[in-house]
């Protein structure tokens, strides 16, 4: 039974590490791979390999119309079993006959009949099947075996809302197909594109299909795109929808469009689509049983944090899932359940119980370790092991994890959450929703009848969450948005058919900031400048800085400090060792602020010193080495986009004593809608224009007390804070964005005044400069 | 406002400056510089602060941003767009941005709710106790009261009852006015369960508190003659000759076999409710004597009783 559920969890997760077999040798050697004269064997007899013998085949062209769209289960199936993969004539390896039985017995597969018929007698189609049902990694493979992209010059597409899933699903996916990985089967992501001219499926995120739109209005490079995880509603893929919808009907004979969703709401989806047809696959899943709470909690986490030990001190066997809003909280848990099992272990014989966190910034090696098996008991006949791990919302339907049978939700996660009245994009703890209730229970009954423990009273789960989560549209700020749907031809952006439009105050904060941004003209129609901020997969503001940069003499510094704006925290600062880290980054510290402290990190974790061993470097000065090499990364595929556009790199020298300075005002000529002057002699500082009171963050490194700051983030918690803060002169704003400073749309107050006192003295300065003249 | 030293006006300040229409005296600048001072140098407390942020915040967030001179607006407006419309193709887009809930506690989901309707209902409980207190004190005050009345009454009218049985018995006498009068020795002498349930209450009553008071009369006879004892083998005579009371204990055991019988067809007609007692006793009355007992008249034959207003206590009002 141990035996079977490892080879289970091995095989149902993507993530699951696999031994790298398909080497060089078999992508090269393919050819001369020596399955001489049988016919069955020869790839030139390969309707799949008609592309690839050209000289061979003569009138393919007339045997690839006769085939595509009209394949049938039986046939596929055939040409599955080898043992030549069609798409690259080599033999199918030991391993992929051993992943296709597998494969075969996933519930999506009993219903491949029914996909065909339905694919190819449509051109829109909404598929519903639960996590677990294989959706993400067969129906692409179902629909290449029909639709034969390769023979048109055409690939298909499966977009997912997250970077790894993409990353992990394609390379899954590879190795059911017995490809390597970039070529038949490849992936696109943000920064990192992973496909070769022999691509015919790419698994890409949704945003990266939406860059693409803008520059291929019709996505004409694809015959079939399917729109994975559609009921998670990011806004890439809303948008996708908005804009497939049109693009459907430009297309109608050779664009095929799959809509494909987790949960059973997809009513929703086949009224947008025109009364599209429905096919629904069901889940491979168990019986849940749903505890609730008879009072509502005192303290979620306390709570929880007994529910867990309870489970364990009195279950039957099986790992736990427990759902948290955050890292620091889930480091919290992870360490505080440690301790508390400790003292069970001894003192009541209680099995040993392995903590494991789950959250997006852990590092790819620590997430793999959610995958380990439970550990055995501590003595042979003694009580079981079991893992808990514990989880921010990843864990509700990006990933599969095998074994989990107690599930504990204590209904609250971090949401995006974006007002325009107050220009605040943060990440609050809220309420989950029923639908995301009911997908954390789901995931107790994966491999048996679980239980799942919900920390609050049933009265609340009726009453109290709202039915779906709020689709990320609503809770976005559009700028960026708006400039990609300008750059994809859509002007009436009041009009556009979008699922679930935003209030039009979100379009409007929108259209305004963009303006200013010099990105639209008050006509609402693209500017140059515009049309080249939005070549970058950037925040607008963070593209223009870097546009107009060669005009302070430093787009260089502007270029790696974007690219360390683009990547998770460099910072590393673990619960034990906070001095020790702080005082590590005092070592880069800039007086002038945070922008250009990351830039001194940048510019160190560059020196030779450093990348000698770039590794124990970052660990010895409390620095995420992935983050580094990631924003590495970014920076070089930002530099090709601005040498593409011949945007000019230079820098000031490091010796100019306006080096620091031209970065700051460089900074500025982005950033200046986000600036807050500081309140009296106070601590407090006030949000230009919005007029909002708020602190600096704590992380802050600003060495005085500098009047006026720019900030990256406002940040929402039990106080308002700014965070990522630069130190800037008013004169600076006044000269560089005169639109946005015209102070006559001032509301009176002391940052008027301010203004005010410092538009005088520049009048004079000016004056007496002209004077001398 | 100019020269004005009400307290608010100071606050005020921000709009008041440069282009004051009377200029103010030496004086009143320093006065103002002081107070102006005075002001900025005082720090707020963190809570004076962090209400101030949560008030600022939440003015915002409640101040829709439409406004048509908004350059955002306009672009809108060029697109047929108008204050009240929403977005999207059918214009089934939502008209406010999703609400900002910050949440400062580790409290579940529903505690706040809970606490709220726990502390509504403690309201509405108190409120409702308080007021049901008053009324129901004095309708129970009045309750009591009128039980009273009515058992009095009942009392009454059983001992007319009695009265005019007994007297109907041996035979019509002259019209009278009962009078309330000691039992007479007939009624004694009969067995309880003869005599009608509408007042063998009252009869049995008596006879108890009779029983009572010979037994201490018997008791206190026969203490005087200290010291005594039971002997089984004194005869009849012998007692005599001792001066026991040889009667007395006789009629003790009958009264006790009496009383200590059960008497179910008593016990139901006590059961009832005092109204339905009194008024079977009213019936019984008008019935077998023509006798009102709210007229306190016997009234000569069925047909002179048409003159007594009714049967209830309300209808001799």
């Amino acid at each position: 039974m141990a035996n079977r559920e490892r080879e289970d969890s091995d095989d149902g997760n993507p993530r699951a590490k696999r031994p790298k077999i398909e080497g060089e040798a078999n992508g090269k050697t393919r050819a001369q791979n020596g399955f001489g004269g049988d016919a069955a064997n020869d790839p030139s007899k390969n309707p799949y390999l008609q592309h690839r013998y050209p000289q061979a085949t003569g009138g393919g062209g007339r045997l690839d119309n006769s085939m595509r769209h009209k394949t049938t289960t039986k046939a596929t199936e055939a040409l599955e079993n080898g043992p030549n993969n069609p798409f690259t004539g080599s033999k199918f390896s030991q391993r992929y006959m051993g992943i296709l039985q597998t494969r075969r017995d996933l519930p999506v597969h009993a219903q491949r009949d029914q996909f065909l018929d339905k694919y190819q007698k449509n051109q829109i189609l909404v598929f519903v099947g639960e996590t677990g049902s294989g959706k993400t990694t067969q129906i692409p493979q179902f629909v290449l075996y029909d639709d034969l992209p390769h023979l048109n010059g055409k690939m298909v597409a499966c977009t997912q809302p997250r970077r790894v899933a993409a990353m992990s699903v394609a390379q899954r996916v590879a190795q059911e197909m017995d490809v390597t990985l970039g070529e038949e089967v490849g992936y696109s992501i943000r920064f990192e594109d992973k496909t070769g001219p022999n691509t015919m499926l790419k698994y890409m995120t949704d945003g990266m299909l939406l860059r693409e739109a803008m520059s291929d209005n019709n996505l004409s490079r694809y015959s079939t795109i399917i729109l994975d995880e559609a009921h998670e509603r990011t806004l890439a893929t809303d948008i996708l929808m908005g804009l497939l919808k049109e693009v459907v009907l430009r297309r109608p004979n050779d664009l095929k469009l799959i809509i494909m969703s987790a949960t059973l709401d997809a009513n929703k989806f086949q009224k947008y689509f025109h009364n599209a047809p429905l096919l629904a696959v069901p889940g491979r899943t168990h019986p849940v049983e749903i505890f609730y709470t008879p009072e509502p909690e005192r303290d979620y986490v306390e709570a929880a944090l007994r529910t867990v030990l309870q489970i364990h001190a009195i279950e039957p066997a099986g790992d736990i899932l427990l759902f948290m809003t955050g890292e620091e909280e889930i480091e919290d848990a992870c360490r505080k359940i440690r301790l508390e099992v400790e003292e069970m272990v001894r003192e009541s014989d209680a099995g040993p119980l392995t903590v494991y966190p789950l959250y997006g910034s852990l590092p790819p090696q620590q997430q793999q370790k959610i995958f380990d098996p439970a550990p055995p008991p501590n003595s042979h006949g003694g009580r079981p092991g079991r893992k808990c791990i514990i989880s921010t919302n990843i864990a509700e339907t990006s990933l599969t994890i095998d074994g989990i049978v107690y599930v504990v939700d204590p209904g609250f996660s971090k949401q995006k959450v974006y007002n325009p009245r107050i220009r605040v994009e943060s990440l609050l703890v809220s309420p989950i929703s029923a639908a995301s209730a009911q997908q954390r229970a789901g995931r107790a009954g994966r491999t048996r009848p679980g239980k799942c423990f919900r920390l609050y009273t049933e009265k609340a789960f009726k009453e109290e969450l709202i039915p779906q989560t709020y689709p990320e549209i609503l809770r976005s700020n559009l700028s960026s948005t708006v400039l990609e749907l300008k750059k994809l031809g859509i002007d009436d952006l009041v009009h556009f058919d979008l699922m679930d439009p935003p209030a039009p105050e979100t379009l409007m904060r929108a259209l305004e900031e963009l303006n200013y941004l010099a990105c639209l003209d008050d006509e609402g129609d693209l500017t140059q400048l515009g049309r080249l901020a939005s070549d970058f997969p950037l925040d607008p503001a963070l593209a223009v800085m870097l546009i107009v940069a060669p005009d302070f003499y430093c787009s260089n510094e502007m270029l790696s400090l974007t690219a360390l704006l683009s990547v998770p925290t460099l910072f590393v600062r673990p619960a034990a060792q906070r001095k020790r880290a702080d005082d590590m980054k005092n070592l880069f510290a800039h007086t002038d602020g945070d922008h250009l402290t990351m830039l001194n990190v940048y510019h160190a974790f560059k020196s030779d010193e450093a990348q000698a061993n770039p590794k124990q470097w970052c660990h010895d000065h409390f620095l995420s080495h992935r983050a580094l090499t990631q924003a590495d990364n970014v920076r070089m595929q930002l530099k090709r986009i601005m040498e593409k556009n011949e945007i000019e790199l230079m820098s000031t020298p490091f010796e100019d004593k306006r080096y620091y300075e031209n970065i700051r005002r460089a900074l500025v000529a982005g950033f200046f809608m986000q600036v807050a002057k500081r309140d009296g002699n106070g601590k407090t500082y006030m949000t230009v224009k919005d007029h909002q009171s708020v602190l600096l963050h704590p992380s802050t490194v600003l060495g005085h007390d500098s009047e006026w700051v720019i900030y990256q983030e406002f940040v929402l918690t039990s106080k308002n804070y700014i965070r990522t803060v630069t130190a800037i002169k008013p004169e600076w704003l006044l000269e560089l964005a005169p639109t946005y400073f015209d102070l006559s749309t001032f509301k009176d107050g002391e940052i008027k005044r301010s203004l005010l006192r410092t538009a005088n003295k520049l009048k004079s300065k000016e004056f007496a400069t002209k004077g001398r003249k | 406002m100019a020269g004005s030293e009400d307290e608010d006006d100071y606050m005020s300040m921000a709009i008041a400056e440069p282009t004051q229409p009377l200029a103010e005296t030496s004086i009143q600048r320093v006065a103002r510089k002081k107070r102006e001072a005075a002001l900025k140098a005082q720090v707020k407390s963190k809570a004076e602060k962090a209400a101030d942020e949560v008030a600022a915040r939440e003015a915002a967030l409640a101040t829709p941003l439409l406004d048509t001179s908004n350059k955002g607006f306009k672009m809108m407006a060029k697109l047929g767009f108008k204050h009240g419309d929403t977005l999207g193709a059918d214009k089934g887009g939502r008209a406010e941005p999703i609400q900002v809930v910050l949440k400062e506690d580790r409290g579940g989901i529903g505690l706040d709710t809970e606490k709220k309707r726990k502390f509504r209902e403690q309201v509405n409980h108190e409120a409702k106790r308080v007021k049901a207190d008053e009324v129901e004190y004095r309708e129970r005050v009045r309750l009591e009261r009128e039980e009273i009345k009515r058992e009095g009454q009942i009392w009454n009218a059983q001992r007319v009852a009695e009265e005019l049985t007994s007297k109907a018995k041996e035979a019509s006498g002259p019209l009278l006015e009962p009078k309330v009068t000691m039992p007479t020795p007939k009624t004694a002498g009969q067995p309880l369960s003869s005599i009608n349930v509408l007042w063998r209450g009252l009869v049995r009553q008596r006879l108890e508190s009779d029983g009572e008071k010979r037994m201490r009369h018997s008791l206190k006879s026969v203490r005087s003659r200290l010291p005594t004892y039971e002997d089984p083998d004194l005869d009849r005579e012998d007692l005599l000759a001792l001066g026991r009371d040889e009667k007395a204990g006789v009629f003790e055991e009958e009264v006790e076999e009496e009383f200590e019988g059960e008497d179910p067809e008593l016990d139901d007609f006590n059961a009832l409710p005092s109204e339905q007692r009194l008024e079977r006793l009213v019936i019984y009355l008008r019935q077998e004597h023509h006798y009102c007992f709210w007229c306190k008249y016997q009234y000569s034959d069925e047909e002179a009783m048409g003159d007594c207003p009714g049967i209830t206590e309300d209808d001799h009002d």
